[in-house]
């Protein structure tokens, strides 16, 4: 089994720490869901654990050889990054078909086949230029790069953006039989976290440039409650526990609850214990910050 | 097979409960071989550690049986082990849920059976 492991990793830019000293440990066979709000830093992450960008602070390695600089590290990684055609970057005018011809040749390991596959079921006219093509065929390619470069750790930003419902689901089927087959890592930052929880085995969530949780999805879930009731009985149950995002309307309170290992609250005739979904979890933990 | 994944409830434990209600409708029978974790990962579009999860929870529970290199398989007396459990499960749940809501709304123990015994329409 191969691991990327991240040390103390930050990254400024100018004044701000966008990434602050983030630990983390990538296991080939996992797929990872990194959620964080805009400007949270994760594209950040994602490039500075693919060398695109130069760390201020800490180290990046697989198994135990550093990424910076060092090609036989380089060739097992794959960042498709969303594919921006608003700035002057030299892509904008090449044709789809160009495109995935270079990337062809910069990826070792790259599945021509699969790749075929996913332009045929995407639909992308490769003869169009980038900049003319729509949001979502710009996705597709994306995933149609992360998915064939067969690379040992790839990071998908954002990869279904610009993607309907059909072409979602049909990403996360092909993403799942890629993993299935190859046991490759993925990481996967997305916005849209309900559809997607439950594809991710672990869950990475950043805020403000720090990792607040990285653990186990359903065990995340199974951990996190609402609980509301009358003021005094929920302060009671949750009592010693730890809380966040309580809202009063009135006598009624609710909170979210995060319990630790063997804490328990018990439902009764004052006090309702809810489950949260992740993207509940994530507003709970992140959106405090924008709370009067 | 399929059927929609409810929010809020652990994915292993809709897993666990669909495979069992597939069981008890005959959808999958003894001795039968289950679809595998990386087909109802697919299906489900779910992880395949999350699969993996429920369906080791029916290997746990004597319901289902490994063959090492092949599958998963519906042991034999599977539906008989499933409704004991969901019978039990039926009494710690539903019913203390159920004492919870009387409680609240100040039904005493024997008004309850009285609208048990009526079939839920009060005279």
């Amino acid at each position: 089994m191969s691991k990327l492991v991240c040390k103390g990793v930050s990254k400024k830019y100018k004044d701000k720490l966008a990434v602050k000293n983030v630990d983390l440990t990538l296991e080939s066979g996992k797929i990872y869901g990194l959620i964080g709000r805009n400007g949270a830093g994760k594209s950040t992450l994602l490039s500075l654990m693919s060398a695109q960008a130069p760390l201020t602070a800490g180290s990046v390695e697989i198994d135990g050889e550093p990424v910076w600089e060092n090609q036989k590290s380089l060739n097992r990684i794959c960042f498709s990054r969303e594919l921006n055609v608003s700035g002057n970057n030299g892509i904008a005018g090449m044709k789809i078909k160009d495109y995935l011809k270079m990337a062809a040749l910069y990826y070792p390991a790259w599945d021509a086949e699969l790749a075929a596959r996913l332009v045929d079921a995407f639909e992308i006219d490769i003869k169009k230029q980038i900049m003319k093509a729509n949001k979502g065929m710009l996705s597709a390619v994306t995933i149609t790069i992360a998915l064939a470069s067969k690379a040992e750790f790839t990071f998908l930003d954002e990869p279904v953006a610009g993607l309907d419902v059909i072409a979602r689901e049909y990403f996360y089927k092909e993403l799942l039989s890629e993993f299935s087959e190859s046991g490759r890592c993925f990481v996967i930052s997305t916005h849209i976290i309900e559809e997607a929880a439950n594809v991710f085995e672990d869950v990475i969530i950043l805020r403000n440039g720090e990792i607040i949780a990285n653990e186990n999805t359903q065990e995340l879930i199974d951990r996190c409650k609402y609980v509301s009731g009358l003021e005094e009985a929920v302060n009671k149950a949750t009592s010693g526990v730890e809380t966040h995002h309580a809202e009063m309307i009135g006598r009624a309170k609710t909170v979210a609850a995060i319990l630790r290992g063997g804490e328990h609250i018990e439902e009764n005739e004052d006090v309702t214990v809810k489950p949260m979904s992740l993207q509940n979890i994530f507003v709970a933990l992140c959106g405090e910050e924008v709370q009067q | 097979m399929k059927e929609l994944l409810d929010e809020g409830k652990s994915i292993y434990i809709q897993i666990q409960e669909m495979i069992e209600t597939d069981i008890l409708r005959g959808v999958l029978r003894e001795d039968e071989r289950i679809p595998s974790t990386n087909e109802l990962a697919k299906l489900y579009i779910i992880n395949p550690a999350t699969a993996a999860k429920g369906v080791n929870l029916l290997v746990d529970s004597g319901i289902l049986f490994k063959k090492r290199g092949i599958g998963m398989f519906v042991a034999p007396g599977a539906a008989e082990k499933i409704r004991t459990q969901r019978k039990k499960a039926f009494m710690e749940e539903k019913i203390s849920e159920l004492l919870n809501e009387a409680k609240s709304l100040g039904i005493s123990k024997e008004e309850l059976i009285d609208m048990i015994r009526n079939g839920g329409t009060k005279q």
